[in-house]
């Protein structure tokens, strides 16, 4: 089976923009939770969610206050930002238009579903009374298509550029994910008992993953093994650890994969140094920094190796 | 809604379903009475359905306004259109003898250009026509066949005779519409199919297989064909998708193309350069190559002419085709049919008066009133005249376009385009619509069962483009009496 250069780009970035779509729903839904479950007087900024999808600058164009009702237009329904919800989806599906042919019509379908769905409803859910409808359905939509593609398509390039994509994009959004936790605590003091907890508990959940670390680890989230297993665990399909071996399997099936792998080995290097047991919050922040780079340079091997050269203008 | 189809009637024109004293036509007779059975809630409901369908399935086409590009949804009617096979049968014989014809002449004009010689057809319209590549000069592609995809658009008079409006031999557009119409027939009427025999449409995209691979340069049990595209933007790119996934064909751009040092075509895939034997281009000769025509192009593949002046790869259409698809040259193809095929044409073509002749344009200035006036070489239906309609201000422009450049356009008699009952808000009314059915030509020649039926959905209009408002129907052709 051929595929073209830029068919294979339209793939990698159609799966990581429905990948982010659904982890910034989970994000954003665990971290709604959170602000309800903590006590008054202790209330978390809002500042954090866009602090952990890099969001700051064009955040900041467009809004003066990081309150609840900015944050979550910007990170929920905002057109002039990239990484929105809605814009994602709005990428993701340029990016099956422009690839139909090569996919099961119904992924097509779904897609298009999904858009003109955030297209209608994105606006009206900024606010609490509907957001969390509506980041379940982004959530359990982007499954529908996963779920498609995993059971329908042939094992193929044209399937290995999309596994590549989601893979890519989710560890880079697990470690958004552990940024939470790790952003949120470091404006706590160093200890505290009724937040911790409720910190851990909710970003576990946002990765459907509450029920696996009780029966593997224990029934009490605590900071560091549930920063082990979400970055470690490789029984899990959202760790870190988990997408990094995933990745490595689906490039060295492809030819010339050397320059890519490299790039993934350094990154598997770093998490295999990791010991969250005795990293402070800051270590632990400089650490998801250096490793999302890590995974960032990945991506542009994949990219200088597979895809279309840049056109010289 | 039954009162609107009791009161039907059609006025002077022919129409498809239902005949002059009101009832329905034999072929239609059971989809007419199942339609009319259904009431005005359920028709609604079953419109409603299609819309639903046209939106999930995508089936959209994109319009040019005002510098942006606007993704519509398809507009579809829910009645069909229904053709007795047999009449169908002959339409078809008669397209299949006129792509022949056109097909004969243009591999002619490349060529040995007897037809001119022999003074058959005047050789300044062909060489002078913008439409003539010199680059193609000489090239002789296979099994003669140039124009491969050939879009004849064709109406009813008022007699219920077919004629041919145009031929469109460069890049035609709509077929996929065809093959969804029917499959949103099917899902929101499946009823309407009981006790029907009629003859599918859904294996267009194999036929276009078989007839592209038949090009192939190399003998291959599966060779390389490619749909080249100009891009998303372009109006009909959801069709250049449907085509090349039907096909099971790369749907590619110009950046994924290049000719190497071997002037063979290659295609740059994930595993590196791929040889590329068929190319179904999708956008025009202006911009296929810029090393042989515009040189600002950044649609096209550079090299890609001199690859198949070389026989290296296949192009369909072929580069020049257009050179048979100009409204001049369109009154000599019953004459190309006579001299290339020694047979008599199976089917009329629309008296023509060309501006160029003193004689013809003479006529056409002093009967502007009557006659629908257009430029040789537009497609889209724009920079049309028609005459009963136009503005006194109108003729007069058309008339100083026409002494300042006499070639460039022809007039026709207005037609009285036969109508269709079409549902309109909660109404079923008659609205003028022509057909544009495919013709393949590669080592054997294929025309479509029916077509493409475009509707006019505005009153009394007979413009069924749809960048102007046009919509389109379901076109059964069904065997047997029912």
């Amino acid at each position: 089976m051929r595929l073209l250069s830029r068919v294979a780009e339209r793939l990698y970035w159609m799966a990581r923009y429905l990948e982010r779509a659904e982890d910034t729903a989970r994000v954003t839904q665990a971290y709604t939770h959170l602000v309800l479950d903590i006590p008054m007087g202790t209330e978390l900024g809002w500042d954090a969610l866009v602090r952990i999808l890099d969001g700051q600058p064009v955040f900041e164009q467009s809004y003066r206050a990081y309150n609840e009702q900015n944050v979550l237009s910007f990170v929920i329904t905002d057109e002039d930002n990239f990484g929105s919800i809605r814009q994602s989806i709005k990428s993701a599906r340029e990016n099956v238009r422009t690839t139909r042919d090569v996919l099961p019509a119904e992924v097509w379908e779904h897609v298009n579903e999904l858009y003109l769905y955030a297209q209608e409803t994105a606006e009206k859910s900024v606010g609490r009374r509907h957001r969390h409808q509506f980041l379940d359905q982004v959530i359990s939509r982007c499954q529908v298509i996963s779920g498609l593609v995993i059971t329908t398509m042939t094992r193929d390039d044209t399937y290995r550029f999309m596994a590549l994509g989601h893979m890519v994009e989710r560890a880079d959004m697990t470690t958004r994910i552990i940024d939470v936790g790790a952003g949120a605590l470091m404006q706590q003091d160093r200890h505290n008992p009724t937040i911790d907890p409720l910190v851990w508990s909710s970003l576990l959940q946002s990765l459907s993953a509450m029920s696996a670390y009780r029966r593997k680890v224990g029934p009490i989230p605590e900071a560091a093994p549930v920063v082990d297993f979400l970055f470690k665990e490789a029984t899990l399909p959202r760790s870190l650890s988990f997408c990094l071996n995933g990745l490595r399997a689906e490039l060295s099936q492809l030819s010339h994969h050397k320059p890519a792998l490299k790039e993934l080995e350094r990154a598997r290097r770093r998490l295999s140094r990791l010991n969250p047991e005795n990293v402070s919050w800051e270590e632990l922040h400089r650490f998801i920094d250096r490793i999302q780079l890590d995974i960032n340079a990945l991506s542009d091997s994949v990219a200088e190796t597979w895809f279309l050269p840049r056109q010289e203008p | 809604m039954e009162k609107s189809w009791k009161s039907y009637d059609s006025g002077p024109f022919y129409d498809e379903l239902i005949t002059p004293a009101g009832r329905p036509r034999v072929a239609a007779r059971r989809a007419v009475n199942l339609l009319q059975g259904l009431g005005g809630e359920e028709m609604a409901a079953r419109r409603a359905a299609a819309e639903l369908a046209i939106r999930e399935m995508g089936i959209s086409f994109t319009i040019y306004s005002e510098g942006k590009n606007i993704d519509r949804s398809w507009p579809f009617d829910i009645i069909p259109r229904v053709i007795p096979g047999k009449e169908w049968d002959l339409v078809s014989e008669g397209l299949n003898q006129r792509t022949r014809a056109l097909n004969a002449f243009i591999n002619d004009i490349y060529n040995k250009q007897r037809i001119l010689k022999d003074k058959v057809v005047p050789a300044d319209i062909v060489l002078d026509s913008t439409n003539y590549k010199p680059q193609c000069a000489g090239i002789s592609p296979r099994y003669g066949a140039w124009a491969h995809i050939c879009g004849t658009d064709l109406v009813r008079d008022k007699d219920g005779k077919f004629y041919v409006l145009e031929d469109n031999l460069r890049v035609p557009s709509g077929v996929s519409y065809m093959v969804e119409n029917r499959e949103i027939t099917k899902r929101i009427l499946p009823e309407l199919f009981e006790n029907y025999s009629i003859r599918p449409v859904d294996d267009y995209p194999a036929q276009l297989y078989t007839m592209l691979a038949s090009l192939s340069p190399r003998e291959h049990k599966r060779p390389c064909i490619v749909v080249l595209t100009p891009g998303i933007y372009n109006s009909a790119y959801f069709e250049h998708a449907f085509l090349a996934q039907g096909m099971g064909a790369e749907l590619v751009e110009g950046s994924d193309l290049f000719v190497d040092d071997d002037d063979c075509l290659y295609m740059r895939t994930v595993g590196g350069p791929e040889r590329v034997d068929v190319v179904y281009r999708r956008i025009d000769d202006e911009f296929i190559d810029p090393e042989a025509f515009r040189s600002d192009s950044i649609l096209g593949v550079p090299g890609i002419m001199r690859a198949w002046k070389k026989g290296n790869v296949a192009i369909a259409n072929a580069p020049g085709s257009g050179v048979a698809d100009d409204k001049v040259v369109y009154a000599f193809v019953p004459d190309m049919i006579r001299y290339y095929l020694k047979e008599e044409p199976k089917l009329a073509s629309v008296k023509t008066w060309l501006c160029m002749d003193p004689k013809h344009r003479d006529y056409v200035l002093a009967n502007l009133d009557k006659l629908v006036v257009k430029p040789a070489n537009e497609s889209g239906g724009y920079g049309i005249m028609v005459g009963p309609r136009a503005t006194k201000a109108t003729r007069a422009k058309f008339a100083k376009l026409i002494e300042e450049n006499p070639r460039n356009y022809i007039a026709q008699p207005t037609l009285a385009l036969s109508t269709a009952p079409t549902y309109l808000e909660d109404s079923v009314e008659p609205r003028h619509l022509d057909l544009r059915p495919f013709i393949l030509s590669g080592k054997n020649v294929w025309v479509t069962p029916g077509g493409l039926t475009r509707v006019a959905l505005v009153k009394g209009s007979l413009v069924v483009n749809s960048s102007q408002g046009g919509g389109s129907k379901d076109t059964w052709i069904v065997e047997g009496s029912q």
